[in-house]
């Protein structure tokens, strides 16, 4: 499209809603359906904006949402992958933290891959999950209930859920989280924005790598210790690099500079 | 016509937030928005169906009083009508609004027993951009806008303070972006045709162009580049959208 739409709530999607396609129209986030009106054969509707941002549109899947500021806060999705942090337990759930200052989410102590009732894995409070929201419930103001393993199959997947055991986790915006998870959902280089991950990793790679793990509540977790040497400078400058290019908007080309300029400073990369 | 400033997520921590600068009244005003949380201990105002709002005016130097919880009571109401407090993740929970007043005459103080209406406007564009900010769902924006009318008949757009402590009436106006009055504030003495004339003047400061009237006599209040207060907020918006999303590709 020639130049970026911006809406703000109220105002209407200008779109040819009779998709040509067979794939009906999805309506994402920032965005609601309303009926022009109800008694006129065929009904006729109107897609209309509830927040300020960016239109996305995405042909291929015949989807629209808004794109909003960065900052605002994650509100639990099914299928979203986050990293929770477990409060307390209780005889069935552990209680975790996945937005601070909102009630707990629910990961059942049995929702792990492999876990019985005799060999399951013990959480203390601190520790940290990365988890899939399975349900946020039906209704209005119900639990959010977290697992780590796929109900069907049994198995942690997609794969890395579970316990996360050492490393460090930073804050970064949702807006943020959520490239990062579509830049590694992507599977041609070249076609995300956000290449920082890619580029630590090549920087890294002959020194023993490092493990990360990225939740849509605006968490990152990252772990170095593979290589004992540089485990604690290594882990601080991946978190450096991530809420700078996070703070800053950072486009690929400052990424690079960035990850360079970051390593010398952490004296890891000379 | 000075024109007012805004920041939009000045404020790293908080989920949105926006200061604004009233060119009128002088006044800096910085508001956060926190939302949906669980409101700590108040369990008695959890609504089941929907999001409780929680609106809190701050003076600068100052503890809030009566004036302020009066205030926050006509944002409150204004804001219960635009506010989609029941989409996911809303209901039970609560939507904190917190607006600092600082900068002005006096140090941003409304002193006790002042009116707080010449700073209304200011507050409700600061709440605005920093709900659009924190990315609240709302069905529609608005726009207000304060106006005073003189011991000569007068009427006057972005009155200041003094201009407000003369005059014999003073009125706020508060429009939607689909042109519903939203909100009516008055104080002095008038009848219903200056209210009227108030009117008209207040819908083309905020919307541009005038409501079609009676006789049919429109008069131009907006400058010669089509600002008003609507494409004020838009411009805020689309600026820091563009620069927030600046590492977009632009052929994507």
């Amino acid at each position: 499209m020639a130049s970026p739409s911006i809406l703000l709530p109220g105002d209407d999607v200008l779109l040819d809603l009779r998709s040509t396609t067979s794939t009906p129209l999805k309506v994402g986030a920032g965005l609601r359906l309303l009926h022009e009106s109800a008694t006129s054969t065929p009904p006729s509707y109107t897609v209309t904006a509830i927040h300020a941002g960016l239109l996305s549109t995405d042909n291929k899947r015949n989807a629209i949402s808004v794109l909003s500021f960065a900052n605002h806060r994650y509100i639990a999705t099914i299928n979203d992958l986050v990293i929770a942090q477990i409060h307390h337990s209780s005889l069935d759930y552990l209680h975790c933290i996945v937005t601070p200052h909102t009630p707990y989410a629910l990961l059942g102590q049995l929702a792990f891959e492999g876990a019985t009732k005799k060999t399951r894995p013990v959480l203390k409070p601190g520790d940290l999950v990365y988890a899939r929201v399975l349900s946020v419930g039906v209704g209005a103001g119900t639990e959010v209930e977290l697992v780590c393993v796929n109900p069907a199959t049994g198995k942690a997947e997609p794969g890395g859920l579970g316990p996360l055991v050492g490393g460090m986790v930073f804050d970064v915006s949702v807006g943020f989280a959520a490239r990062l998870m579509r830049a590694s959902s992507t599977s041609a280089p070249g076609d995300t924005d956000v290449i920082i991950l890619d580029e630590l990793g090549k920087k890294l790679e002959h020194k023993g790598g490092f493990e990360v793990a990225v939740g849509r509540n605006g968490k990152v977790w990252i772990d170095c210790s593979s290589n004992k040497d540089i485990a604690v400078q290594a882990t601080i400058a991946i978190g450096r690099c991530l809420t700078e290019t996070d703070t800053c908007n950072l486009d690929p080309i400052e990424q690079r500079k960035l990850v360079s300029r970051t390593l010398r400073a952490a004296r890891i990369d000379p | 016509m000075p024109r007012p400033t805004a920041t939009l997520s000045p404020l790293l921590r908080a989920d949105g937030s926006a200061s604004y600068t009233c060119p009128s009244t002088g006044c800096l005003i910085m508001g956060s928005v926190n939302g949906p949380i669980e409101l700590p201990g108040r369990r008695d105002a959890q609504k089941p169906e929907e999001a409780t709002l929680d609106v809190l005016v701050k003076p600068g130097t100052a503890q809030a009083g009566v004036g302020e919880k009066y205030v926050e009571g006509i944002l409150k109401g204004l804001l219960g009508r635009l506010l989609l407090g029941r989409e996911t993740g809303f209901p039970r929970r609560g939507i904190v609004m917190t607006l600092v007043v600082s900068g002005g005459e006096n140090g941003g103080k409304v002193r006790r027993g002042e009116s707080y209406l010449p700073i209304l406007p200011a507050l409700l564009h600061t709440l605005l951009l920093a709900l659009l900010s924190a990315a609240i769902p709302m069905s529609m924006t608005y726009t207000a806008t304060a106006v005073a009318v003189t011991s000569t008949g007068e009427i006057k757009g972005d009155p200041s303070v003094r201009d407000a402590a003369s005059a014999v009436s003073f009125h706020v106006l508060a429009f939607s972006s689909k042109g519903h009055l939203l909100l009516s504030q008055s104080e002095g003495s008038f009848d219903l045709d200056l209210w009227e004339q108030v009117y008209e003047h207040a819908y083309a400061t905020c919307r541009g162009s005038q409501p079609v009237t009676a006789d049919g006599d429109i008069s131009m209040i907006e400058d010669a580049s089509g600002y008003n207060l609507e494409s004020f907020v838009r411009k805020t918006v689309e600026d820091q959208i563009h620069h927030d999303y600046s590492w977009m590709n632009n052929d994507a």
